[in-house]
């Protein structure tokens, strides 16, 4: 078993999402760091898919009473067991009576915590992802609270693994975000496009305070409609890395948790930049830059080879 | 029926550019054929009011090929079985405390808050896609009488139940979330249910009628 001691800004229960039911509105849920949630699980020695715990924000601490092995993934953390520090993708032993404490996060915004064995928590429209909206997977629906008890079945210690420091993602902001033509880029000025194509200092934008697990909203130029378009479209689908744009022209980055928009569909953050939009925090920077569909497959192929060469052997 | 890329792992057929019935029927055939074969390329297929979009497998198919492999298909839509819409009454108690955008839907349209209830019930709405939050139903088409803008800021918090209008459309709030619409009541029944397939109580193509109470 676990206990939580303190939750940080929001701590979670996700695994990779639920899929198949977007038609009932359901969306995935998804651990919004892909790389990071299944390394977490790799490091542990769980099945590919298992729980893990998504954390935002530092002061984050749990108590262990079983002996277990653990690893901290995601956002670069200060993180300490008992007095000892704790070396972040790479797996160590907890032992019963141990506290785990994330004390600073220094660079990105989300980590991600695997324990060996299985947590104890309800897996609902197959998935544990906690749907926070509708209150249902994970821990009882919602996000972790002080004095919250995790059960682990099948906890256990296992021989340390780490990931290669090469593998690691490199978090620097400002980010640059690869984005694919949308369905409504045609209602933007060529200015506003050519901005975006450019990929230069005027295509900058600014993280939000309202940034969560629905949305990221940004700050900064306006993005600009074309005289006498529509600004806001017939509600229809969406896809997770969507940028919508309402009508002050301020983009809105769409995460896993909509499954149909109304504002217009500027553009789509290509799947390899993905992992990144986890990591985004508010004030942090990003540059937009357009990119052609083939492009945007090299770099997804070259994403999933880096995958595969992280994992522990 | 159009066919567009959708970033890389989506495929967007369109059907139409308005909000219409006929449009509607398209692709409610469209969607429970596509279902109804149980392709292994698809994740997920999202039906709305003009489009049907589809989030397919690009680990198991390109995205060339899957637009073959669509076009191939569709030879056999007429053999789609589509299942029998449902017809739900929903029972609303409008105003007052249910309803705080009732007072602005009223003066926008120059009636009675009667009259726009009398409005609201009489028509028989279709529901053209179910999404934004599980089991919400966009719903419509709205008599112009109430049409109503949505609002310039979206409320941070409404009830579970909140029954709103937006331009020519109305819907139904399954969770307290953030809401752009203007709330006129509030309905007892669940529209979604995760413990429980099918999880969402309505289903595009059904028909639904308001009861005041």
């Amino acid at each position: 078993m676990i206990e939580i001691i303190n939750p940080g800004w929001c701590s979670i229960v996700v695994d990779r999402g639920r899929y198949g039911y977007a038609d009932a509105g359901i969306p995935t849920s998804a651990a919004l760091d892909y790389f990071s949630y299944s390394m977490a699980n790799h490091l542990v020695g769980n099945e590919m898919g298992g729980p893990v715990l998504e954390v935002t924000g530092s002061a984050f601490s749990l108590r262990f009473d079983v002996d277990v092995t653990c690893a901290v993934t995601g956002a670069e953390v200060i993180a300490y067991l008992d007095e000892r520090p704790v070396t972040p993708w790479r797996s160590f032993a907890a032992r019963a009576g141990n506290t785990l404490r994330v004390k600073e996060v220094l660079e990105g915004f989300r980590y991600y915590i695997g324990f060996s064995g299985i947590m104890e928590v309800d897996r609902v429209i197959n998935s544990f992802s906690t749907n926070i909206e509708c209150r249902f997977g994970g821990y009882m629906g919602r996000p972790l609270l002080k004095g919250d008890k995790i059960g682990l079945r099948h906890a256990k210690v296992i021989g340390e693994r780490f990931i290669p420091e090469d593998a690691l993602p490199s978090l620097s902001p400002p980010y640059v975000l690869r984005i694919l033509e949308g369905p409504e880029m045609g209602r933007f000025t060529e200015e506003t496009v050519g901005r975006l194509i450019e990929g230069g200092v005027q295509s900058w934008y600014t993280v939000s305070a309202k940034a969560n697990r629905t949305g990221i909203r940004l700050e900064g130029k306006p993005l600009v409609f074309k005289k006498g378009v529509n600004k806001t479209i017939i509600s229809e689908g969406v896809l997770p890395g969507t940028i919508q744009v309402p009508g002050d022209g301020l983009p809105i980055i769409t995460l896993y948790e909509r499954t149909i928009g109304g504002y217009a569909r500027l553009a789509l953050i290509v799947k390899a930049d993905h992992d990144l939009l986890a990591q985004l925090k508010p004030k942090d920077k990003v540059i937009f830059r357009i990119i052609g569909i083939e492009e945007a497959e090299r770099l997804w192929n070259r994403k999933v080879e880096h995958f595969y060469r992280a994992l522990p052997q | 029926m159009e066919f567009w890329r959708y970033g890389e792992d989506g495929v967007r057929i369109v059907f139409g550019n308005t909000i219409d019935l006929e449009v509607s029927e398209l692709i409610r055939k469209y969607y429970f054929f596509l279902k109804s074969l149980r392709l292994e390329e698809i994740i997920d297929i999202i039906p709305s009011f003009t489009s049907c979009l589809i989030h397919y497998d690009s680990r198991r198919i390109s995205f060339s090929d899957f637009l073959s492999l669509l076009k191939k298909r569709m030879e056999n839509i007429d053999a789609v079985c589509l299942p029998e819409p449902r017809t739900h009454k929903i029972p609303v108690r409008y105003g007052g405390e249910y309803g705080p955008d009732m007072e602005f839907v009223c003066s926008y349209a120059g009636l009675t808050e009667a009259e726009v209830i009398e409005i609201h019930t009489s028509t028989v709405y279709t529901v053209f896609a179910i999404g934004f939050l599980p089991g919400f139903p966009y719903m419509g088409i709205l008599d112009k009488r109430i049409y109503t803008p949505r609002l310039e800021t979206p409320r941070l918090k409404v009830p579970e139940g909140s029954v709103g209008l937006a331009q020519l459309q109305t819907g139904i709030y399954p969770f307290e979330s953030p809401a752009g619409w203007r709330i006129i009541g509030k309905t007892r029944v669940r529209l979604f249910d995760a413990g429980k397939e099918p999880h969402s109580l309505l289903r595009m193509g059904d028909t639904v009628r308001f009861m005041a109470v």
